[in-house]
């Protein structure tokens, strides 16, 4: 007998962090298009969103910029919308995945829990070897987020 | 088309993780290892042999019998492999930390240092 649990550890990527805002405005910044492009994606790439219909059913086309000029599409459905609780949007595009996204308000601040649940332990793995391939990409985003960091410290 | 065999291509495959797992406890001769499995024996031999041209086990003879012994430090590769994917999306929530911290400032009006 397999548990729900052993059955999708293979597959799966649970990651958690309390953030110092309070739910409300994670909320906004999570549900906003405006302010998703301004934190979405890799270090270095910018974002157009071209629909964001946030209602179960609601399509989301998420356009991902890269450092180098490519475009990623990113397309999902949303399945679940609870208002500052939970989101849940199905990748449609490759890699394909289930994302569940669950808000905890915690006075001021918010945890947030975010679990990426892969179609098998073979997808998986294909995801984990093609991301590990990319990785000189990410050499250029790291550089990339200097320069950014210091023009954003130069203006405040 | 040469296939280049690696970790990730060792355990891609159901059967060939469950031969791990089998012989994480205890090393197996081949035959005790198809006993564990509703396929023929040539199968899993195949299976094994990838294994073996992976890395991830060793075989040894002893006498007439063939024992295989898992070499689990190669399965660290993909654990190390699985982390830098997992900071891929780490680094979303710092960047989603950063823009919270960013936006409370422009709205409080003030500037911390």
């Amino acid at each position: 007998m397999e548990n729900k649990k052993s059955n999708t550890a293979d597959r799966e990527l649970i990651i958690t962090r309390t953030l110092n805002a309070p739910v409300a405005l994670v909320w906004e910044v999570w549900t906003q298009p405006e302010h998703i492009t301004n934190w979405w994606g890799p270090n270095g790439f910018t974002n157009t969103i071209h629909v964001m219909d946030l209602q179960p059913g609601g399509k989301w086309d998420l356009v991902m910029h890269g450092p180098d000029g490519t475009d990623y599409n990113n397309s999902s459905l949303f399945k679940e919308v609870i208002p500052f609780k939970k989101i849940v949007y199905e990748h449609v595009s490759n890699p394909h995945f289930t994302a569940t996204i669950l808000f905890e308000a915690q006075g001021e601040q918010t945890i947030i829990t975010w679990h990426m649940l892969f179609d098998s332990a073979e997808q998986f793995i294909g995801v984990v070897k093609a991301y590990k391939a990319d990785k000189g990409l990410e050499q250029n985003v790291d550089k990339l987020e200097l320069y950014l960091g210091q023009k954003i410290s130069g203006k405040s | 088309m040469i296939e280049r065999r690696d970790v990730f291509q060792a355990i891609a495959d159901p059967t060939r993780r469950a031969i791990i797992n089998m012989l994480a406890k205890e090393p197996l001769n081949v035959n005790a290892i198809a006993e564990g499995f509703d396929m023929s024996r040539q199968a899993i031999s195949l299976h094994i042999k990838i294994l073996e041209e992976c890395d991830l086990l060793q075989i040894r003879k002893q006498g007439r019998e063939r024992y295989c012994q898992a070499k689990l430090s190669q399965l660290s590769e993909v654990s190390v492999w699985v982390a830098q994917y997992r900071q891929h999306w780490e680094n979303k929530l710092d960047k989603l930390e950063t823009y919270l911290e960013q936006l409370k400032k422009q709205r409080n009006g003030k500037q911390k240092k």
